[in-house]
């Protein structure tokens, strides 16, 4: 401001021609200064993120605005991801009808590598404490499935893939947030017309230094983020003292989800005290295990030797709970135990009706992990400028696999919201002329899905008493009145359709 | 053999007739019995379990020495519920575990009466062999389970049956009514198995001074000690033979109670010296 200005006092002094060149400068100079200003900013390169910005730009109404990613992770990592078909990831997740209308809507299915995605028909669940209580789902018709599971990557990479497919955005890879400021207020001084207020705009100074500002930021980085730690946005919610273990299961190679009838595929989920034992099928002969537990339990299984994790993968959806908590007592040898515990009580005849899965025959090598699992919700997504989706917004048990659902659903009420601002021409980071809509669109949503899986979480954490055999009552009478139509109901309601 | 008869009969029926009676055939009933799960399984529907526990408990209570009615009391109202809890207590311990693994069986061939006679005083075999001996009683005295549904909930109800005798021998209880009594109130207390429980409603056939030692002495222990004490079910006594007793008592948590038949000599003595002094202050002098 101080050379904008020299040239104004010095003026009778210098001829006009080099006053209009030295103004020119100056005036270079001040756009230099000030940030580089984006419509959407994206702190956050996940599946929310990356969707959010991939169905934007996919938008013909919205495919004009200056998008930005910023991702603290190599996006040529995610590229560049390819594993042999013998081996698949162990993060892995449920996709439902809607969420896959939704990537096929931003042009990111075709991108899926679909050789590595397995639909599922059928659901059977049942309750580790009483086994006569159980329920089926079978979706009626080989199509739609009840959901596809998808290795996360896969999904990142296709959306990635599809991104770069469009209208290049600005891609600030291995680039971290460093701190996120307000702009400075407008000044008294400043007289040029041209001068813009950005006050109210978030500005992200990012580890290369660099300082980019925008219309509206977005908060997709996870549990922790930092853009909702600015925004001072409250989470509530607590720890749930258990562990989420993953792996990636191989069943016998003979057996292999009957490839060719699609039909017989099936995830199974059994609720044990302690939180419930997915198995979910993958391609081939392979299938992914999410099992909650008590942190103790899940840093034993990690220490155990594959044969002995595997007896317990199999006895968690096979033996009794007392049995269970026994062998989870011993450092080793636990597949002498299941041995001894499945001759007695020998489990062939509820497999080959399809009640339980397949025993499975090993682990993939170095594909068991855990992570901790948590309740939060934020008390809002959106304040002026600043709009929360997926993690960031909510972490969710992984017992209903709506997870990574619920990040995809953010991010298309989102975009939809941001294309209702364009094509009425409100401001995009404005509460009430685009940002009210997202958050009423869903939040209260997502807030009965987080409590009434909350809720089952604690209905099947109680070991016993009365509650028992209520629960084991009302999963019978949900199951009987599948013919009524509550199953098909409480289908719908997972399935997002 | 005689539901095989039944449906045999059955099945020689004008086919007409045998239609009407395909619904009732399909279901559990005298003439379709499920095959046995195990030698000398008997399956029972619930009808007829109720009828065996209530005509045993009745029969039982006329005539306690019965033995065969009180296991097929045990049986019958072991289940639902109790036999598996039982088994998952076994289940949640290693011994246990190992017991439900090996599956000993206590007989006169496995426990060698002779070999037990041999061992040192005051251990468990000794004290074992001193109680057969003391009753006249022998390890082969008892029945095999054959009305509980599950394998290996028979076996727990077995093994449970063929310590009963250890048991005696750890508490020193004797075998008639009022040691017996004691016993099962203090199983009960520990098994929870509800024969144990029902058979306390024997002290309604003892003697007004039996019965009141019984609810101020032998109950009372009998319930504190068997709900204080670890699961003697999980005891492995195949191996615990060699131990001294008061050791494995100590382990246990177990108290023994007042030598039974001590008492009752003491009892019967001072009644025979009071009675020696009445007639010799010749009847109404004696007090």
């Amino acid at each position: 401001m101080v050379f904008g200005n020299a040239p104004r006092a010095l003026r009778p002094y210098i001829c006009s021609s080099c006053a209009k060149s030295l103004k020119l400068r100056s005036r270079k100079f001040a756009t230099a200064a000030s940030p580089d200003i984006y419509d959407v900013a994206c702190v956050g390169g996940g599946p929310a993120g990356l969707s959010l910005l991939t169905a934007l730009r996919s938008s013909k109404a919205t495919s004009h605005l200056r998008l930005a990613l910023i991702e603290s992770q190599d996006l040529d990592r995610v590229r560049k991801w390819n594993l042999p078909p013998d081996q698949y990831s162990n993060r892995a997740s449920s996709l439902t009808p809607s969420s896959q209308a939704f990537l096929s809507q931003i042009g990111a299915w075709p991108h899926i590598d679909t050789s590595r995605v397995q639909p599922y028909h059928h659901m059977r669940v049942w309750d580790g404490l009483s086994s006569t209580a159980r329920i089926t789902f079978d979706s009626p018709t080989p199509e739609p499935a009840i959901a596809h599971m998808i290795e996360n990557q896969n999904l990142t990479r296709a959306l990635l893939a599809r991104l770069d497919s469009l209208e290049p955005i600005s891609l600030l890879d291995k680039t971290s947030v460093r701190e996120i400021h307000l702009g400075p207020p407008p000044s008294p001084l400043t007289p040029e017309p041209t001068y813009l207020n950005l006050s109210s705009y978030p500005h992200v100074t990012l580890s290369s230094n660099q300082t980019i500002a925008a219309r509206l930021l977005i908060g997709a980085d996870g549990p922790n983020s930092a853009v909702r730690t600015f925004a001072g946005i409250e989470t509530r919610g607590y720890d749930y003292n258990r562990d989420g273990v993953v792996a990636t299961l191989k069943l016998p190679s003979s057996f292999a989800h009957h490839p060719s009838s699609p039909r017989g595929v099936t995830a199974y989920q059994r609720f044990l005290p302690s939180g419930p034992i997915a198995l979910l099928a993958l391609p081939g002969p392979y299938a992914s295990l999410v099992w909650t537990t008590t942190p103790s339990q899940s840093a034993l299984l990690k220490t155990l030797s594959p044969e002995d994790f595997t007896a317990m993968v199999n006895a968690a959806f096979r033996l009794s709970a007392v049995d269970l908590n026994y062998m989870f007592t011993l450092p080793s040898n636990q597949l002498s135990e299941f041995q001894w515990r499945d001759s007695v009580h020998p489990s062939t005849a509820s497999e080959a009706k399809g009640e339980i899965p397949h025993l499975i025959s090993s682990v993939q090598q170095g594909s068991i992990a855990s992570f901790p699992l948590r309740l939060r919700h934020a008390s809002s997504y959106t304040t002026s400028r600043i709009a929360l989706i997926g993690d960031a917004a909510h972490t969710i048990h992984p017992l209903a696999g709506q997870g990574l659902n619920m990040g995809l659903s953010d991010s298309k009420a989102l975009a939809e919201a941001i294309e209702y601002a364009v094509c009425h021409g409100a401001d995009i980071g404005d509460e009430m002329g685009c940002l009210d809509r997202y958050k009423g669109e869903v939040w209260w949503g997502n807030q009965r899905l987080l409590g009434a899986v909350d809720k089952l979480h604690w209905l099947y954490s109680v070991g016993s008493g009365p509650v028992v055999g209520v629960r084991k009552w009302g999963l019978r009478a949900v199951d009987v009145m599948g013919d009524l139509g509550v199953k098909g109901w409480l289908m719908r309601q997972a399935g997002g359709l | 053999m005689a539901h095989t008869l039944a449906s045999t009969r059955l099945f020689n029926l004008p086919a007409s007739f045998r239609f009407t009676c395909v619904n009732l055939a399909r279901t559990f009933s005298v003439l379709n019995r499920p095959p046995p799960h195990y030698a000398g399984h008997v399956p029972l529907n619930v009808f007829e379990r109720g009828a065996v526990a209530a005509g045993s408990a009745i029969m039982s209570l006329l005539n306690p020495r019965r033995g065969d009615l009180i296991a097929a009391l045990g049986e019958t109202t072991a289940t639902p519920y109790f036999i598996y809890r039982l088994r998952d207590v076994m289940l949640s311990s290693p011994t246990g575990r190992r017991i439900l693994r090996d599956r000993p069986r206590i007989t006169s061939q496995t426990m060698s009466v002779t070999k037990l006679r041999a061992m040192a005083e005051n251990t468990v075999g000794r004290a074992y062999v001193d109680w057969l001996d003391r009753e006249g009683v022998s390890p082969d005295t008892r029945d095999s389970v054959k009305y509980i549904d599950d394998e290996e909930c028979a076996y727990v109800m077995q093994r449970y049956r063929e310590s009963h005798d250890f048991y005696h021998a750890l508490t020193g209880l004797p075998v008639f009514v009022e040691g017996e009594v004691a016993l099962k109130a203090f199983e009960f207390a520990n098994t929870l198995l509800p024969m144990t429980g029902l058979s306390i409603f024997a002290v309604t056939r003892m003697k007004p001074a039996e019965r009141s030692r019984f609810w101020r002495t032998y109950l009372p222990w009998a319930l504190s000690n068997g709900l204080k004490s670890k699961e003697v079910i999980n005891v492995y006594w195949e191996e615990q033979l060699e131990r001294d007793i008061d050791d494995l008592r100590a382990e246990l948590g177990l108290e023994r109670p007042p030598d039974l038949r001590e008492r009752r000599k003491a009892m019967k003595e001072q009644r025979k010296a009071a009675k020696e002094k009445r007639e010799k202050m010749g009847g109404l002098m004696a007090d």
